[in-house]
């Protein structure tokens, strides 16, 4: 047997405690997309509906003829429902490449030899479209509340709606895991960005038509289940405490929307894997 | 395990199978492999990187057990802080430099930004890659992407290094290069386990090989104890020369010489005693009594047909 003279070194330093790889993930993520002036400009536009709401809450606290625009629930769930449009422009740009890209260049393979954990590689990428899209929801629509109760001065319409923190806290995280576990199925079923982001949006559109088309067609608003966005409301509208758009029963909504997660981590299981089997 | 594998077992394999639905990848291998260097050596599909994949905990077996360093590799993550995998296949963000990519590698390993980077630097320094650090990977040469690959697998200082065909697509100024690092890698007291599909490449690397086809370990030892084996089948060998008739009324004289066919401006001679025919047929050539000889080539050094030669045994 020949002799060794053990003449290299073993690393010797201290070293994060296992199931935290996803950090690195993370943070490496985050990092890359906020290094990109494009997605910069998004996210500080995606802010804009937040200044508009505090001039409303402004005038509304300190000029007695805008009475009309007292916040109420609705002010916080109509902020979130039109954080919509870049909820989805985040997800498609973030979320679509987040696994296909690594698909395509086989990093996977490297990724998953290294103590990492498919699991923990799901959810550092999870983290990473979740921060931007919680930036985005949950810490203006907090924010929001903060405000109202600076420009008023008291807080009374905080202890008059105290549901609404954890409304707001709520229906942000059911829209942003909903959003993200969908757009990284789709992401680990490609090696094209952009074949996801186009499919994405085609499932998003295609539920909504389909559900239009029935609902012409039956006369009511029971067939909402069929589209993912009109869960997400009618989910919305009941922690909200608000009536609900469509005929649909609420539970069947976030039936719908649990079933969606399920299935994408179904989906994620099956294909994050360091080699690709083809039997 | 029906027989315990020695302590000092880098890997440990016992009935080990791997199926991709009706397709074998690896049928039945039981074996241990010592610390030290350790070449695979195969042809194309023997099931090099199945056995690979499996080593590194990548695959799950659908037979049998691997053992890695002493602990059991699938599930494992923990282990794989003291293996380092150099994949066949490209893995590259190319608008990463070197530098970046190792350092977010080494990152997964659970050491911190500062100190990552330093194995990084560390390791591209090790595989004379430190000037291109901080260029595009995309602007890399086949070789500087190897080594690349090369320093993410060592940047840890794991104490077994699986490389697979890490000199594939090397120019040969980069294939000694590597070739030389992987052996004081191994003089160093790491454990390597470096696959090809080119004999004289394993040879040169290490005498210790595992030699694979279609999913089975054929043979595993010393690669001068193989050799033998291989030497003990019919050897052909291709002489192009001037005057092939008068080289084989000289050749039928030798008592190794099991039968010989010209084909065009050749002569073809099967021998069983390769070894003392090449010497001869040397010294025949340096003589000029038979003419030129302008071209000795040995279908067998193709690898297909020395596993055939074992299969058939």
């Amino acid at each position: 047997m020949p002799i060794h003279d053990q003449g290299y070194r073993r690393y010797g330093g201290t070293r994060t405690p296992a199931g935290q790889a996803w950090l690195v993930i993370a943070k490496a993520g985050v990092r890359t997309f906020l290094s990109k002036k494009g997605f910069l400009g998004l996210l500080l536009l995606s802010w804009f509906p937040f200044f508009v709401r505090a001039v409303q809450l402004y005038a509304a606290a300190n000029l007695p003829n805008a009475a009309m625009l007292a916040p109420d629930a609705q002010t916080f769930r109509q902020f979130l429902d039109q954080q919509g449009t870049f909820v989805f422009f985040i997800t498609v740009y973030v979320g679509a490449g987040l696994i296909a890209n690594d698909r395509r260049v086989n990093a996977l393979q490297i990724y998953l030899s290294k103590p990492l954990t498919r699991a923990e590689y799901v959810l550092g990428k999870l983290a990473i479209l979740m921060t931007f899209l919680l930036l985005v929801t949950w810490v203006p629509a907090i924010l929001l509340l903060v405000v109202q109760v600076l420009f008023s001065g008291n807080t009374t319409f905080l202890t008059k709606n105290l549901f609404l923190f954890p409304a707001i806290t709520l229906f942000s995280f059911i829209y942003v895991v909903m959003v993200s576990s969908a757009i990284l199925a789709l992401s680990s079923l490609s090696n094209s960005s952009r074949y996801v982001g186009i499919l994405y949006a085609a499932l998003l559109f295609f539920t909504q038509a389909l559900y239009g088309v029935l609902r012409f067609v039956t006369g009511n608003t029971k067939l909402s289940w069929m589209s993912f966005s009109f869960n997400l409301e009618q989910v919305g509208d009941a922690i909200f405490r608000l009536p609900p758009r469509y005929d649909t029963p609420w539970t069947v909504s976030l039936l719908m929307i649990v079933l969606l997660i399920v299935g994408s981590g179904f989906v994620l299981e099956r294909r994050v894997r360091g080699v690709e089997i083809v039997a | 395990m029906n027989a315990p594998a020695p302590p000092s077992a880098v890997v440990a394999a016992d009935h080990l199978s791997k199926w991709y639905g009706q397709v074998i990848g690896l049928n039945d291998v039981t074996l241990t492999v010592p610390p030290g260097i350790t070449g695979l050596l195969g042809p194309n599909g023997a099931g090099k990187s199945t056995f690979m994949k499996l080593i590194t905990g990548q695959l799950k077996p659908s037979k049998g057990e691997v053992r890695v360093l002493g602990e059991p590799i699938w599930r494992n993550p923990a282990l794989y802080f003291r293996i380092g995998f150099c994949p066949e296949q490209d893995a590259f963000y190319e608008r990463m430099t070197g530098l970046e990519w190792v350092t977010a590698l080494v990152g997964l390993n659970g050491v911190g930004e500062t100190q990552a980077a330093t194995m990084a630097h560390r390791a591209l320094e090790t595989v004379d890659l430190l000037e291109a650090k901080d260029k595009k990977i995309g602007a890399y040469s086949k070789g500087m992407r190897q080594r690349v690959k090369l320093a993410q697998a060592l940047a840890h200082d794991p104490d077994l290094m699986i490389l697979d065909e890490p000199l594939a697509g090397m120019d040969p100024i980069g294939r000694r290069k590597t070739i030389r690092l992987i052996k004081e890698w191994g003089r160093a007291g790491r454990s390597i386990i470096v696959s090809s599909h080119i004999l004289h490449e394993i040879e040169s690397m290490t005498s210790n090989i595992l030699l694979i086809n279609q999913g089975r370990i054929l043979a595993e030892g010393n690669v001068h104890q193989i050799r033998d084996l291989i030497d003990e089948h019919p050897h052909t060998v291709y002489i192009k020369a001037d005057e092939t008739r008068a080289l084989a009324r000289e050749f039928l004289s030798y008592d190794d010489v099991l039968s010989l066919r010209f084909e065009d401006q050749a002569v073809v001679v099967e021998t069983g005693k390769p070894d003392v025919f090449y010497a001869r047929l040397t010294a025949l050539a340096a003589s000029g009594d038979h003419g030129s000889i302008h071209e000795v080539t040995s279908p067998d050094d193709n690898l297909q047909a020395v596993f055939k030669y074992l299969v058939k045994q």
